[in-house]
């Protein structure tokens, strides 16, 4: 009974030790690189950086690089506000995934800034809010700077089975509006994927 | 019966022939109006499989009235069979120091046989006064 019981345990343990020997074991990956997971019906994390990378590169070389780009207080950066981004797609994903990045890449051009307290929907920073209305209140302000700029867009998926091989098109379409509500610079991005199963890399 | 099916043999692999070596024709100006300014690069090779299918021809740059550098690198596939690679550009400020965007990203490219095409890009910011572009073969799975 005792030499069934051990014999049991070992071959449980020995189990255990193989089944943990086999297992694809975890590492961290370069967002930035190659090798990132990467499947059909879906955008990856390097989709949107991808996206984002085309937008500000276009934001940069047909706006702000041909000094198009006006700010309405003169020697300060132009301000932007974020309007309506919707999500078209059959996937739910947040798309400050996409947006975050592309304020981040126009902040560090030194020639956009963003705005936190006027925003679709209320402020993004309540307490940002909060302290502006209350500077403005002591310091007997009038008028809240308005936004010179605001940006909108839609994420839009179209999809194409054919056999085995399945694909999707995510097309990522961008507005930056003047405060006179023309539409001063557009773009868009398609992201084309086929495949049948999770690959590794693009 | 077997002269039928070697004629269907010889006819699938002339298919398959054809369809895996389709390369490009192209047509431009045979005295190009645009006046290029190219750029004397380093290229350091340790990819020479990636290095003898897609190779660049050159880099261009300009810079714009705010300042922003430039850059388009124009690359050619030496194969008669469509090939897939990333690219990942990184840009370095007047002191040589990196500078880090979450839009960073290795980008996906690919280009049909002996196909020439362009990669653009512009500088993140106007303290951008180098750059480094790295190529990648496509990892398989």
């Amino acid at each position: 009974m005792k030499k069934s019981i051990l014999q049991s345990t070992i071959a449980t343990a020995a189990g255990v030790l193989l089944l943990t020997g086999c297992a694809t074991p975890t590492t961290y990956v370069d967002p930035s690189g190659s090798r990132m997971v990467a499947n059909v019906n879906q955008i990856n994390i390097q989709d949107f950086a991808n996206a984002a990378d085309t937008m500000v590169n276009s934001l940069i070389d047909n706006l702000i690089n041909q000094g198009k780009l006006q700010s309405g207080v003169p020697s300060e950066p132009a301000l932007l506000a974020i309007s309506r981004i919707t999500n078209n797609t059959s996937r739910q994903f947040d798309t400050n995934l996409l947006v975050k990045k592309i304020r981040v890449a126009l902040l560090r051009t030194g020639r956009v800034q963003t705005t936190t307290t006027m925003n679709l929907g209320g402020p993004e920073d309540p307490l940002a809010a909060d302290q502006q209305k209350a500077k403005e209140f002591f310091e007997d302000k009038k008028h809240t700077r308005l936004p010179d700029y605001t940006l909108s867009g839609k994420i839009i998926q179209d999809r194409t089975p054919a056999g085995d091989i399945n694909q999707s098109a995510f097309v990522f379409q961008l507005s930056l509006s003047s405060n006179a509500g023309i539409a001063v610079w557009e773009e868009e991005k398609t992201i084309v994927k086929q495949g049948s199963a999770a690959a590794i890399g693009f | 019966m077997t002269t039928k099916l070697f004629a269907g043999i010889a006819a699938g692999t002339v298919i398959l022939l054809q369809s895996g070596c389709s390369t490009v024709n192209t047509l431009e100006p045979a005295q190009p109006v645009a006046q290029r300014q190219m750029l004397n690069d380093k290229r350091v090779i340790t990819d020479t499989g990636l290095y003898g299918r897609v190779r660049i021809l050159g880099v261009n740059i300009a810079t714009g009235p705010a300042g922003f550098l430039k850059i388009q690198v124009e690359i050619q596939n030496l194969t008669s069979s469509p090939k897939s690679f990333t690219y990942r550009i990184e840009w370095f400020d007047e002191y040589g120091m990196i500078i880090n965007l979450p839009t960073m990203t290795a980008i996906p490219r690919s280009l049909e046989g002996k196909e020439t095409a362009s990669i653009t890009a512009m500088a993140p910011t106007d303290r951008a006064k180098d750059f480094r572009i790295k190529f990648l073969d496509q990892i398989s799975n």
